[in-house]
């Protein structure tokens, strides 16, 4: 519980950002609340269930290209359309899961995977409907967030509000079932507990947020591109999530604050960013085992708890 | 071991800090910043670092001379990356992090979609050097801000038709990447032909995907409808995997092919060598060994004096003209303020290095036609070039 | 559409064989060493770019001598091994007592490592090999034709598939490494140098990368961005073929390419698509793929 400060100083100190005067800095902010929503909502499945998904930028996708074409096409106003959009994203998400969480480990993270890329390619072909690789243009700030500094509040409180709930779930009886099962999921089926409806519903619930991150992120660059299902996505949020901190809420959050800074800050320095990123990452791998978050946590708790160390 | 750690920590809590405090590049007084977003990285690079060259030869030109309004020019590069959320975030970031007052760049046509899209929000002006899309400025997409100065997917279709109606052939296939680019110049093609020569007919047409590394199934396929001719918009290294698989197949002698997609540019020649198909027409955004202007002879020897290079690239054009435009037009406007500049730029006409070049006022696409001509093994250099070969205006082309 | 001409199926086949090869080469490394070291090496694409640059370095080394492909695909294949090696030893082993997402991601990293080191080695210019003259040209095959490299290609692979037959299944060596693949930890406690045994499997499988590398590059473009195009084509491979299955790799790179191959016939415009389909129900009918064992624990 002790985890609730870190969380809630964050916002108060994100919400002060506007004041600072760039409005840069209210994009890369922005850019980092969609991110970290995205990254935790990830997490739900990674850190908390044990299921590693290669495919969540699927629902990311899905949660995009719903809210944008509610907005563009049919004239929609955006909190409904946005809620469209991770609605639709957790449809997705039932109807994959439940082929998926029937496979263990890496047949789990390929179907996963295989799914996102069939995302990607009917995104990419269906011209009609999505405007294929070239995308769905012209879905601006809605009317009554037409300035950064108004979308950028927007998306942290829709950000913090589903932060949250997200929160809410992962303490409850509900959350800790799946830490269970991802402790042991044969123990758990022993002891009665319906192992894959937990964790499809778990599956569900991270791709309802990952929707909604997804639409956010639509509206923020105006445009909706296949690219936001290709494996790179979730290749880029897995990172996120994994080196800030798979086993503490907040980790996959700094995860993105940080991977977003960094990659800001290197190509501004270079144009040969993918080996600097590339050797920072490997680096931080091997410093940090459980992520920066993690590493943050046990050098500050008092008492060593055995079973935070995870190496 | 936790020294390492403590270490690592702050290092990385120092890169945030120097990062985020970082002065925002705010535009000095002094220097012209123009954001050139490019793709440098992975399968694009080919084409953009090229194309930054020669920007950055435009750059280096107009600043020895004195500059622009006795002001530097100056270039603000990043990677694209070759994806339309980071050409998103590059060109907010150049806008305004680093202060530009222009934007120039993008290579393919999301990026340029995406660019596009921030060029509209930041209300910057944003010259398009190498994206073909036509979405960008068609009635309904085109915004005040935005410009085009390469060629457009319609040009280069309906350039292809123009030497394909010439042929004496009526039996056309073709062959294409399956997404947007290959499907609006094949499209347009196929229009464009049928206007010039009603009785041509389309005996299929192939749709490899995009980044397709085997094509012998599309190769086998399209010969079994037995075509006279094929017309291809496989481009760059996808035309180099074409040709090399098609070899053995006798493809190129059993059937004429014209393909655009720059397929005769120096560079595809240089590559392929001896497995560059002989009597393949096709297109190049420039080439060093032809001079349509006497001012291209000159071009072509600072370019190959800049870059180093025995044989001038033929993609530094597109930089280079893009930029071209922005810097006349902001000596017209006499300052660089957006809206002056863009008053400025809707009809201006330059002298570039392959030509006239006008800016048409009423939808911001230049008249940028494309070196068109057919291949053929000559003495005078290692590899085959395009001989005979001419430049091809846009403006006949163009709607 | 009129029924297609027997000749023209059979062209057909034989490209979708030839395909199959080249992601035998590829697939096959990636299963060997997901099967003994357990580690998905997301970086198996690099080290098959590496291969190809390498071969095109070296050829365009030995400017003017007759048989150079030869020489340089052998040398580029084994540079590959030998760059795999040192990655195993100083950098890899460190992580094998961390989660495997850990090790994934070390490979993720080592991806964006090795494109750039490429690209500042040999820039980022479209690079070509020509074919060996040897193996230029085409046979006639009914009454079509059939580029001769694409049948060397077809016989070679069985001939590497033999090769490792022979290792795995007759050699002391093939013997531990199949051991490995179903049970490590006895491997350890049985005497074996488990360490040694990891890194001789990476080399081989990065050998094997790097071969499929250097004999890809007569017909392909030589291009940063080689390396990502293949590696989701190596994993659908594997999937079919069941992850840790040597076999399987070959299997699956066989019905993998008929599949691209006849697919464009069937489903012209969906060739994006039904490669991830294909993936996707093999997984839900039968995760283990054709060969593969299911996963205990």
């Amino acid at each position: 519980m002790w985890r609730l400060p870190w969380g809630v100083f964050a916002l108060l100190a994100a919400g002060l950002l506007p004041l600072a005067g760039s409005r840069f800095y209210l994009y890369l902010g922005t850019d980092i609340a969609i991110m970290a929503l995205f990254a935790v909502s990830l997490n739900l499945l990674l850190g908390y269930t044990g299921l590693v998904s290669f495919g969540q930028a699927a629902y990311f996708g899905i949660g995009a290209y719903t809210c944008a074409l509610l907005m563009v096409r049919a004239g929609i106003p955006f909190i409904p359309s946005l809620l469209a959009g991770g609605l639709l994203a957790a449809a997705a998400a039932f109807l994959f899961g439940s082929f998926c969480i029937r496979l263990t480990q890496i047949y789990f993270a390929m179907l996963t995977l295989a799914f996102a890329q069939i995302v990607w390619a009917a995104a990419f072909k269906w011209n009609s409907l999505t405007g294929g690789d070239t995308g769905l243009t012209g879905v601006p700030f809605p009317g009554f967030l037409d300035s950064p500094a108004r979308f950028y509040y927007f998306t942290l409180a829709v950000v913090g509000i589903s932060l949250a709930l997200l929160h809410r779930v992962v303490g409850s009886p509900f959350g800790r079932m799946l830490v269970t099962i991802r402790e042991n999921p044969e123990r758990a089926e022993f002891i009665g507990v319906h192992v894959r409806r937990y964790e499809l519903a778990a599956f569900v619930i991270a791709g309802f947020f990952s929707g909604i991150a997804g639409g956010l992120f639509g509206v923020f660059n105006h445009s909706v591109f296949p690219d936001f299902s290709y494996w790179t996505k979730s290749a880029e949020v897995l990172i996120m999530t994994i080196l800030g901190g798979m086993y503490t809420f907040l980790g996959p959050a700094v995860g993105a604050g940080i991977l977003l800074s960094l990659n800001m800050l290197v190509t501004s320095y270079t144009e040969y960013w993918p080996l600097v990123l590339g050797l920072i990452l490997a680096a931080l791998l091997f410093l940090f085992p459980d992520g920066v978050m993690g590493f943050l946590q046990t050098r500050f708790r008092r008492h060593r708890h055995p079973e935070a160390r995870r190496a | 071991m936790r020294g390492i750690r403590t270490f690592g920590v702050m290092v990385a809590g120092a890169l945030l800090v120097i990062g985020s405090l970082s002065a925002p590049g705010f535009a000095q007084q002094k220097p012209i910043r123009v954001g050139y977003p490019m793709i440098l990285s992975g399968g694009g690079a080919l084409f953009g670092q090229p194309s930054l060259t020669g920007a950055q030869m435009l750059v280096k030109e107009v600043n020895d001379k004195g500059g622009v309004l006795g002001r530097n020019l100056e270039l603000v590069v990043r990677d694209s990356k070759g994806t339309p959320e980071e050409a998103t975030r590059v060109s907010r970031e150049l806008v305004l992090k680093e202060g530009v007052d222009f934007l120039v760049g993008g290579l393919t046509s999301a990026e340029g979609i995406a660019i596009s899209a921030v060029a509209k929000e930041q209300k910057v002006i944003y010259i398009a050097a190498i994206p073909k899309t036509t979405t960008m400025t068609d009635p309904g997409k085109i915004h005040p801000y935005v410009f085009r100065a390469a060629a457009n997917s319609f040009t280069e279709g309906r350039s292809g038709a123009v030497f394909m109606a010439k042929l004496p052939v009526t039996k056309i296939y073709t062959i294409g990447p399956d997404y947007e680019y290959g499907q609006v110049v094949s499209k347009a093609f196929v229009d464009w032909l049928k206007k010039l020569k009603p009785q041509a007919q389309i005996v299929g047409q192939g749709w490899p995907k995009l980044g397709e590394q085997d094509y012998t199934p599309f190769i086998t396929t399209a010969l079994a409808a037995k075509p006279e001719a094929v017309f291809s918009t496989l481009w760059g290294g996808h035309f180099v995997t074409f040709a090399k698989q098609a070899k053995p197949y006798g493809f190129f002698e059993k059937v004429r092919v014209v393909t655009a997609g720059e397929g005769g540019s120096p560079e595809t020649a240089m590559a392929l060598k001896d497995d560059l198909p002989l009597g393949l027409i096709s297109n190049s955004y420039d080439v060093f060994y032809f001079h349509p202007v006497p001012a291209h002879r000159d071009y072509v020897e600072r370019l190959k004096k800049f870059t180093n290079q025995e044989y001038a690239n033929s993609w530094a054009s597109t930089g280079y003209i893009a930029m071209q435009f922005l810097v006349e037009a902001v000596r017209k406007a006499g300052s660089t303020d957006t809206d002056k500049v863009i008053k400025a730029l809707e009809g201006l006409t330059i002298d570039s290095p392959i030509g006239k070049q006008t800016m048409r006022a009423k939808d911001h696409q230049a008249t940028r036609g494309q070196f068109w001509g057919t291949t053929a093994k000559v003495p005078e250099y290692p590899f085959p070039i395009m001989r005979p070969v001419e430049y091809i205006p846009a403006d006949d082309l163009m709607d | 559409m009129s029924l297609p001409d027997p000749s023209f199926l059979v062209i057909q086949f034989l490209s979708g064989l030839t395909a199959a090869m080249f992601l035998f080469l590829i697939a096959s490394g990636l299963s060997l060493i997901f099967g003994v070291l357990r580690v998905l090496n997301f970086a198996h694409g690099s080290l098959y770019m590496l291969g190809a640059y390498l071969t095109y370095g070296v050829v365009a080394w030995l400017a003017n001598t007759p048989e150079r492909f030869w020489v340089a695909a052998l040398g580029g294949s084994i540079g590959v091994a030998l760059i795999g090696g040192i990655i195993e030893r100083t950098l890899l082993r460190r992580l094998y007592g961390r989660e495997a997402l850990y090790q994934l991601l070390f490979t993720y990293a080592l991806v964006l490592i090795i494109s750039d080191a490429v690209k500042l080695l040999w820039g980022t210019g479209q690079l070509s090999v020509s074919r060996p003259p040897i193996l230029g040209g085409s046979v006639p095959v009914f009454d079509q034709v059939f580029p001769r490299y694409n049948i060397f290609v077809i016989v070679l692979g069985p001939a590497i598939a033999l090769l490792f037959w022979f290792v795995l299944h007759r050699t002391r060596a093939g013997r531990i490494i199949r051991a490995a693949a179903l049970d490590r930890e006895m491997l350890g406690v049985l005497g074996v140098n488990v360490d040694r045994l990891y890194t001789a499997v990476f080399i081989i499988g990065a050998w094997l990368a790097g071969l499929g590398g250097a004999l890809v590059t007569p017909v392909v473009t030589i291009v940063p961005g080689m390396d990502v195009e293949v590696i989701v084509n190596a994993f659908i491979v594997v999937v079919i073929g069941g992850l840790g299955s040597f076999w399987g790799a070959l299997l699956g790179a066989l019905a993998l390419g008929q599949v691209m191959s006849f697919g464009i016939l069937i489903l012209p415009r969906f060739s994006l698509v039904f490669v991830y389909v294909l993936m996707a129900v093999v997984l839900v009918m039968r995760p283990w793929g054709l060969l593969g064992k299911p996963l205990r624990g």
